[in-house]
């Protein structure tokens, strides 16, 4: 963006550029060093506060698992195809919705959620293929394309599936808890199963960013066509390719979120907003950004809603949001985004 | 000797491991003509946005009528008396010619904020119109500048530089694409101008450059190659091989 | 046959058909039963005027934001506040109120102006997202109950058994804001915010401190949404933080898309829509959101320009067909917004040009 560097460039350079990161790292500090005090200020023993901490901090991690599949979903095809999807809340209930019908009609629970995954992707292709494919470049319009979308089938689901909160019923070999052998604590195996399920995802897309000239054009970043032709891709089978990955993937976090958590009319705006403050945390378009950004996501909200004086304790939802506007206001671009 | 309008010191700019310029020392002095030339990518683009402001060096400095602008962005150069056009017209499209010739008056000249039009504005817009008779646009004050023809922008892009009566001013490639007439119209324009403003242009192509300039610039991968009158830069042998020898033949 | 003569015949047609909205609009109060004038009235008009506030900076900044309703949110809130629980005068409170949101909205505005199209839009949304999540939590402004018995100063009345009064408010306020408006784009300031929309390289080569314009472009059309904020809180005479939510956010988008993102009267024409069809159209298809849905996209899909687009570009090929060369210049707000291709000159008569 030309534009922005050249007008933003001078803007009171000293002042922004020092006040703002102090006092995000300050105010950072202070929240941890709070945690901190509260987890540990009692002691280590059975009845200190340790063991709720454990737990506390894993609801975080898995949180952010859950979030990393999601958000990378939408932050592979906004760093191919400079697209923001704000139809991946929707896509992502839909995978869930999905996934419980299958699982309904008998399908085992691993069988349904691949089942589901690749539906979503299917509509997420249709969708770009449809609708997108041919204002490439209209960044503006595309979104207001994919907000209409996302209305309307989030109409359609409420139709179709009701507005009653339903949960997915876990795989029987991960419905009882696991025995995490501190403190004598359990935890739900599924939720430990989905943080494996992120881990596993971003291995993949690790490799393949590594390993292949696709995952090349993804790391420079590059959004000029003809720069990608020149690698020898083919640029509109890439672009299909990651819209139908990236759907494929809000369906996943669908069907993690509805067995771990619940499916209902509302949740795919609130993910869609979870995801996108996710992926800008920590960069549109980087997935290494993603996943920090999910890992603070996740943390900041458990130990916020956990740790907040009694007081303040309904503010919690807002502190992701200060989270990043403090992120914003150090990095502009988020913490990987590339700074242009 | 007339004091320097600019001069630029051990400029350079680096994008990654290229480049782009080396090094430019550069004087111009008040009410010069000069052309800066040379081949595709010999870095004169480049320079260009140093010399505007729209770039930042990675070495050296820029002076602007004696005074160090080097961490000074476009804005505050066009303020100085500064104008530059673009190689791609960059236009208000949305806009008539006429509010595109207003905006550049008010933007050196103050009023950029006014919720309220009144005889000030009046002024400003005297102003435009004068400007838009001498780039001969007289007839499309009122068509949006989205819809002028390719010619057509070229003098409105012209005209935009001018309006703001600059002390300086910084053409990058004002012939690109025009036809021979225009580029004759062009030149024209270019010779009738006031001596009080100082003309830098950079061009790929030497007709329009080779008549209005006094001095020329040759440049090349990015470094100043040779600089003297026009008929001393068509009697280089080095210009020859590398440019004119490829360029005519 | 004159063709001139057909064409400004048409064109004084076309002020004619506008003279009978308008009255057709003043006389609701007077035609219409209290019911559709206090539900289809008034939620039009203050839906209206927040829309405008997105669509005077979509049309002439090119900023497409999801942060109005935040700021009409402030206004509404604050007002409710300030009148029920600190018994302030309704006048004073709504100006305080509309302070704020203007307050509120430089704040927005400056730390935003620094991002364009999609950026924007998204960080907007998170401006939206952090407002409604501080209402919904703080026991001050009600949290999820929000604030009832909010009533309009006197002489506006009871909005809700006699809201011709509040009606009639409503409506001077609304051409007030767009006359404005307009009035504003026409002004040094407007013409730059439009240049800033076109090419912000262009304008900080002329001199311009873009941000600054986008700046203050913004914390302009905050007090609009400020302002329907309060008037929405008196004619409901209640406010709560789900009037403000994510889906009230992108309502007031959908709105302004289906009147044209691209001229100010789209906002009220969409708004108009969207009301008439929330309110009808309920009663025989529990499917709403979807044709609504479908509206919107086939809109950004064929006609940017929403149905204000439409009908202006029927008027131009009419009168073309009529009188070919006989349509006036082309004004300075005929531009397309920042979603719309390059499109024939929209002819607007009344610019300053020449």
């Amino acid at each position: 963006m030309a534009s922005q560097q050249v007008t933003t460039r001078r803007i009171a350079p000293g002042l922004k550029a020092r006040i703002a990161p102090t006092l995000a790292v300050v105010l950072g500090a202070l929240g941890l060093l709070g945690v901190l005090w509260q987890a540990f200020g009692a002691g280590f023993g059975e009845k200190g506060n340790v063991p709720t901490f454990i737990l506390i901090t894993l609801n975080g991690l898995t949180l952010a698992g859950l979030l990393f599949i999601t958000a990378s979903g939408l932050t592979l095809i906004f760093g191919l195809l400079r697209v923001t999807n704000l139809a991946h809340g929707a896509l992502f209930l839909l995978g869930g919705y999905l996934g419980l019908t299958f699982i309904q009609k008998g399908v085992p629970w691993l069988l349904a959620a691949l089942l589901a995954m690749l539906a979503t992707g299917v509509v997420g292709l249709v969708m770009h293929q449809l609708f997108l494919r041919w204002n490439q470049g209209q960044d503006l319009r595309q979104a207001l394309i994919t907000i209409a979308l996302s209305l309307i089938l989030a109409d359609q689901m409420l139709a179709h599936f009701g507005a009653t909160p339903t949960a997915i019923v876990p795989p029987d070999f991960l419905a009882s808890p696991t025995n995490l052998g501190v403190y004598s604590l359990a935890y739900p195996t599924f939720r430990l199963a989905m943080l494996v399920g992120a881990l596993v995802v971003g291995l993949l897309f690790w490799l393949v960013i590594k390993r292949t000239r696709v995952g090349m054009v993804m790391r420079a970043g590059v959004d000029d066509s003809a720069m990608t032709s020149a690698l020898g891709i083919n640029v509109q089978l890439v672009f299909a390719g990651a819209f139908f990955v990236g759907s494929a993937l809000a369906g996943l976090g669908g069907v993690f979120a509805g067995t771990s958590y619940s499916l209902a009319p509302g949740q795919d705006q609130a993910f869609l907003v979870y995801a996108l403050v996710v992926v800008i945390l920590g960069g549109m378009g980087s997935l290494g950004g993603a996943a920090l950004g999910a890992l603070l996501y996740g943390l900041v909200d458990q130990y916020s809603s956990a740790y907040l004086p009694a007081a303040y304790a309904n503010l919690s939802a807002l502190l992701t949001f200060v989270l990043l506007a403090l992120v914003l206001a150090v990095r502009p671009t988020g913490l990987f985004g590339k700074t242009r | 000797m007339s004091e320097h309008v600019l001069q630029a010191r051990g400029l350079t700019r680096r994008f990654g491991g290229v480049v782009a310029v080396r090094e430019v020392d550069l004087e111009i002095g008040q009410g010069e003509r000069r052309a800066v030339l040379g081949p595709n990518g010999a870095g004169k683009s480049s320079l260009f946005n140093l010399l505007a402001g729209a770039d930042t060096p990675t070495a050296g400095s820029i002076e602007l009528f004696g005074t160090d602008v080097t961490a000074l962005g476009a804005r505050q150069r066009t303020r100085m008396g500064l104008s530059r056009t673009f190689q791609t017209s960059r236009l208000l499209g949305g806009l008539t010619v006429e509010d595109n010739l207003y905006l550049a008056a008010i933007g050196v000249s103050g009023g950029r904020f006014r919720l309220l039009r009144g005889s000030r504005d009046a002024e400003a817009r005297k102003r435009a119109v004068r400007v838009a008779e001498s780039v001969g646009m007289t007839d499309r004050l009122g068509e949006p500048a989205g819809e002028l023809s390719h010619g057509e922008q070229r003098q409105l892009e012209i005209g935009l530089a001018l309006v703001a009566e600059p002390r300086l001013l910084l053409l990058d490639e004002p012939a690109a694409g025009l036809s021979r007439a225009e580029r004759q119209l062009l030149t024209a324009l270019l010779l009738g101008l006031e001596r009080d403003v100082t003309l830098l242009i950079i061009e790929h192509d030497m007709d329009v450059a080779l008549t209005v300039a006094e001095r020329v610039t040759m440049m090349y991968e990015g470094a100043v190659i040779v600089e003297g009158t026009p008929a001393e830069i068509r009697s280089n042998q080095r210009v020859h091989d590398l440019y004119l020898g490829r360029a005519h033949v | 046959m004159n063709e001139g003569w057909m064409s400004r015949a048409l064109s004084l047609g076309g002020r004619g058909a506008l003279a009978v909205v308008l009255a057709v609009v003043a006389l609701v109060p007077v035609l219409c039963s209290t019911f559709f004038t206090s539900q289809v009235g008034l939620t039009s008009l203050s839906l209206g005027i927040v829309a405008v506030s997105l669509t005077f900076l979509s049309g002439y900044g090119g900023m497409v934001s999801l942060a109005q309703t935040a700021l009409f949110g402030v206004a509404g809130l604050i007002t409710a506040k300030l009148t029920v629980d600190a018994g302030w005068n309704g006048w004073v409170a709504a100006l305080v109120g509309v302070l704020a949101a203007t307050a509120v909205g430089v704040l927005f505005g400056a730390i935003s102006s620094g991002s364009v199209g999609i950026y924007f839009l998204v960080i907007t949304l998170a401006f939206a997202e952090i407002t409604y999540f501080f209402f919904a939590a703080v026991p001050t402004f009600g949290a999820h109950e929000g604030i009832n018995q909010a009533k309009p100063p006197a002489p506006l009345g009871d909005p809700v058994l006699h809201p011709s009064a509040m009606y009639y408010f409503m409506l001077v306020v609304s051409v007030l804001v767009f006359l404005g408006l307009r009035y504003v784009s026409r002004t040094a300031f407007g013409l730059a915010l439009q240049g800033v929309r076109d090419d912000p390289v262009r304008m900080a080569a002329l001199g311009y401190n873009v941000r600054l314009h986008r700046t203050l472009g913004f914390a302009l059309a905050a007090p609009v949404a400020g302002i329907a904020g309060v008037l929405s809180t008196w004619s409901n005479t209640r406010i709560s933080a789900g009037s403000i939510s994510l889906a009230v956010a992108i309502l007031v988008l959908t709105a302004a898309v289906i009147g044209g993102l691209n001229k100010l009267a789209g906002a009220w024409v969409g708004a108009f829509v969207y009301t008439i069809c929330d309110t009808y159209m309920r009663g025989w298809t529990d499917r709403f959101a979807t044709y609504l849905g479908v509206v919107f996209l086939v809109i950004v899909l064929v006609s940017p320009g929403g149905i204000v687009g439409v009908l202006t570009s029927a008027g131009t090929w009419l009168r073309r067909r009529v009188g070919a060369g006989d349509v006036p210049g082309a004004g300075t707000s005929g531009r397309p917004g920042p979603l719309a291709e390059p499109a024939t000159p929209v002819p607007v008569t009344g610019g300053q040009s020449a």
